[in-house]
């Protein structure tokens, strides 16, 4: 087909503009802000001063950071264990013949289709509320005493659970695509050759799935490190140690909250950039672990 | 996929109950979740608090409703995440639509690298982002909704771009050469024939980009600076936060029916091709 230059530069151009103002010049700039001492994020380049590593050096040495640090852990080991596993729990029994299971799918990924705010605060409001939630009037049914499930202990905890409900649909239903994207003679040979559901599911599902569960866990790095809405909702007006994570204490460094003495735009450049590595390194490390050894069938 | 059903047969279906108590416990519990709170809508406070939601003592207290619209807001912010998800379902469209097409048609310099960057722009975290975004709004004075309607479109361009790419480049070329034959200019032809051909992935993906964009928070909080421009999600949560001086629980479930609503009527009419879109999409490693 003939090639049409003033056609392919209008048609293309939009995308680029979009790529390098959305994208690589904030990418970069976000990257050499977190080598400057930048307190106010519209401060003139001349008002930039730079000074090495000190930002990452400040941010590792700030007690609010490490706690976020260690929340975060706990949502991407803790949660993403679960979140994973439930999941391919749900996809296994979802494409095992059961049945309604077109109905149980889109139940399960329901979740992530309504407004995450409203989600949220259906949990807070009425699941874990004190007074009349339903979590405590489970409990007093069996004749215990009330528990504060939103009190500093238990908090994050919380928190995860609820997110953790409203996660599992979307990686089941990546699971569910690559499970039924394994052809079935394989099952049916390995029923005739005696082999049962479970030795089924470690010896054949799972291996074919590697390249898919690589997939599902940088996904889940990803929003476990952007990790932001739940912990807003979960301490609305003021960040808790509790629930605060790395993408909250870089929103009160740079644009002010409660308790931060001066604005810090360039330690917020630098969270920002901890927490990308943090995403390629796992990327990396998985790809490296879970090589998908290009098996045929 | 056409899949015949196995006939019922007791023994099977009880192999399987474990299976069916698992799903079931998930799919119940979030019943009871919504009914409660569609109950709470429903009530007074007074009933919330003393936890009797669902016996409706005193009737239904539609009045919730009309609160937490008029005196709450409700109605602004709902009317500007519309206009946010709509406007920027339309712009997204209007510039990925004619990148992906040519992407797709011809390799040009620099088309290689365009490629790369979409992909690699769909998993840029939008911390990486927000922080210059926000110095350049500043800088160039733009505020108010337009600036959130072109941030959800640029937020969208590199996944709308790559998802219509995989359709456009599965079109014959014949058509296009039948186009030039009766002497149709290639812009026109693009508009005209080849932009229509691919309407399910355009209905598919503008569903994706509604959905996205209706539930987008982050970039919401940060760039809204007006009551006038707030949208649904950080609207929510400022109903959420001044309920404890205001004590009306029941507009507050009605507020969170509101913004619940409506994504989830088009999951109801359209689960079908979600679900097959969430995975026929970026997903590939």
């Amino acid at each position: 087909m003939k090639k049409n230059k003033t056609l392919i530069f209008l048609f293309i151009a939009p995308t680029v503009i979009c790529l390098l103002l959305m994208y690589v010049y904030p990418v970069f700039r976000t990257v050499i802000m977190s080598f400057f001492q930048v307190e106010d994020l519209t401060a003139d380049l001349s008002d930039w001063s730079f000074n090495g590593v000190d930002n990452y050096i400040k941010i590792f040495h700030t007690a609010g950071f490490i706690t976020s640090l260690k929340n975060f852990l706990a949502i991407w080991i803790v949660g993403g264990a679960i979140t994973l596993s439930l999941a391919m729990l749900m996809a296994a029994i979802l494409t095992s013949g059961i049945r309604f299971q077109g109905f149980f799918r889109a139940a399960i990924y329901l979740p992530n289709v309504v407004s995450a705010v409203a989600l949220a605060t259906m949990w807070v409001q009425y699941i874990f509320n004190y007074d009349y939630g339903l979590l405590n009037q489970f409990v007093t049914m069996l004749g215990f005493d009330k528990i504060r499930w939103l009190g500093t202990d238990g908090k994050l905890w919380a928190m995860i659970a609820a997110y953790i409900y409203g996660s599992i649909g979307y990686y089941m239903l990546i699971y569910i695509s690559g499970i039924e994207g394994i052809p079935a003679d394989l099952y049916e040979s390995a029923t005739i050759n005696g082999a049962s559901k479970s030795t089924q599911f470690f010896r054949i599902t799972l291996p074919l799935l590697k390249g898919i569960i690589r997939t599902t866990i940088t996904f889940w790095t990803i929003n476990a490190a952007t990790f932001y809405l739940w912990s807003k909702l979960f301490s609305p007006v003021q960040t808790e140690g509790s629930t605060i994570v790395p993408v909250v204490y870089l929103y009160d460094t740079v644009f002010g909250g409660k308790g931060v003495v001066t604005r810090d735009a360039g330690a917020g450049a630098a969270v920002g950039v901890v927490l990308t590595l943090i995403i390629i390194a796992v990327y990396l490390l998985t790809d490296r672990l879970l090589r998908s050894n290009d098996l045929e069938y | 996929m056409e899949k015949t059903k196995p006939k019922f047969n007791w023994k099977r279906e009880c192999r399987m109950l474990p299976g069916y108590l698992v799903v079931l416990l998930y799919v119940g519990f979030m019943v009871v979740m919504l009914s409660w709170i569609i109950g709470a809508s429903l009530s007074t406070s007074r009933e919330i608090l003393t936890g009797k939601v669902l016996n409706f003592e005193s009737g239904f207290h539609w009045e919730n409703y009309i609160t937490a619209w008029k005196t709450q807001n409700v109605s602004i912010f709902f009317g500007n995440s519309l206009l946010y998800s709509v406007v920027s379902c339309a712009g997204v469209l209007l510039i990925a639509a004619p990148s992906a097409y040519v992407l797709s048609r011809w390799h040009f310099t620099g088309s290689r690298l365009i490629r790369v960057a979409l992909v690699l722009s769909m998993s840029v975290p939008a911390i990486m982002i927000i922080m210059p975004l926000y110095t350049l709004a500043v800088r160039w004075g733009i505020r108010g909704r337009i600036l959130l309607i072109a941030l959800y479109i640029f937020m969208r361009v590199p996944y709308t771009a790559i998802y219509m790419l995989d359709f456009f480049a599965t079109l014959s070329h014949d058509y296009e050469e039948a186009a030039a034959i009766d002497g149709c200019s290639a812009g026109r032809t693009f508009w005209v024939i080849m932009l229509p051909l691919i309407q399910p992935a355009i209905i598919t993906v503008t569903i994706f980009n509604f959905l996205s964009v209706w539930n987008e928070f982050f970039m919401a909080l940060i760039f809204t600076s007006s009551k006038e421009m707030t949208p649904v999600g950080v609207g929510l949560l400022q109903i959420v936060n001044s309920m404890k001086y205001s004590g009306n629980y029941g507009g507050m479930f009605a507020a969170v029916i509101i913004v619940f609503l409506p994504t989830f009527l088009l999951y109801l009419v359209m689960s079908r091709r979600i679900i097959s879109g969430v995975t026929a999409g970026g997903v590939k490693g």
